[in-house]
């Protein structure tokens, strides 16, 4: 038999080694959806940079084809590890968090096309930052990245920058999403 | 008081099922990303998961991904009724030593 010492120091190298993988499948998956996103941001502002007139319609098809991803991958997912990653109050959560979004840049605000991308990246990568609070460092490591980036961009890179946009945030999630499947 | 479980409660055999443990039940972990949780090398983590898949406490898969081959290990249910009895003994360990 063991003494309370060692029982006490082997509970908590259960509890380490369960937060890890916890985190460890947490990261798996959003690090798909990081991926998913970046590419779809890159080609949103590559399009838009290109054609700005479209730009509500590219974003429109962007994100519509984006959501439709990420059900196919969801499904997916559970097809092969028998577990949903479907959460009814994570969706919930993100209908609510992109509605307050759409009221405010659409609704109440009268914002100019730059002034909406540098609105949305930022708004985007607050959750990103809170996340990073419970599921790991490198979700505020991105998310802060990205609203710095955004913010030196609007300030400083003048007509190229939708251009800068395609790789800071396209770039940005996409670089955070093979660093997270890497590690 | 319970007995620990000898299987479960050497270190590294502790290690990986604490590790399946943390999954869900029809999830399992691959050899190389248990190797990675643990910190252990290839053949002592390979003999350990021998001791515990004789046991009866995981279950050891393997399938061709393309053409690399891949070995998934996963907690049993009997694995998973093991480790909990065992938490339980450990707990209790320490409530008795608390005077609880």
């Amino acid at each position: 038999m063991i003494n309370s010492q060692e029982a006490s120091a082997a509970l908590m190298e259960i509890e380490s080694l369960s937060r890890l993988v916890r985190q460890s499948v947490f990261y798996r998956h959003a690090s798909t959806m990081l991926i998913l996103w970046g590419v779809a941001t890159f080609i949103g502002y590559l399009l838009s940079f290109f054609a700005p007139a479209a730009a509500p319609v590219i974003w429109a098809v962007v994100i519509v084809a984006g959501v439709i991803c990420a059900i196919i991958i969801g499904a997916l997912n559970k097809k092969r590890e028998g577990v949903s990653t479907f959460d009814a109050r994570a969706t919930a959560a993100f209908i609510a968090f992109v509605a307050f979004g759409c009221l405010w840049s659409i609704v109440f605000g009268n914002m100019a096309p730059r002034q909406i991308a540098a609105f949305w990246t930022t708004y985007f990568m607050l959750p990103y930052v809170m996340t990073g609070f419970w599921f790991g460092r490198v979700f505020v490591v991105i998310g802060m990245s990205v609203i710095a980036l955004t913010l030196l961009g609007y300030f400083l890179a003048g007509p190229w920058f939708t251009l800068w946009m395609a790789v800071v945030n396209g770039g940005g999630l996409l670089l955070g999403g093979l660093w997270m499947r890497r590690s | 008081m319970a007995e620990l479980d000898d299987i479960i409660h050497q270190p590294l055999r502790l290690k990986i099922m604490a590790a399946l443990n943390a999954l869900h039940p029809t999830q399992g972990l691959d050899f190389p990303r248990l190797k990675k949780l643990t910190g252990a090398t290839d053949g002592n983590l390979g003999a350990h998961i021998e001791t515990l898949a004789k046991a009866g406490y995981v279950s050891v898969e393997k399938a061709f991904v393309g053409k690399k081959p891949q070995t998934t290990v996963t907690a049993t249910a009997a694995g998973r009724g093991a480790f909990a009895r065992h938490v339980a003994t450990l707990r209790e360990i320490i409530a008795t030593a608390e005077g609880k």
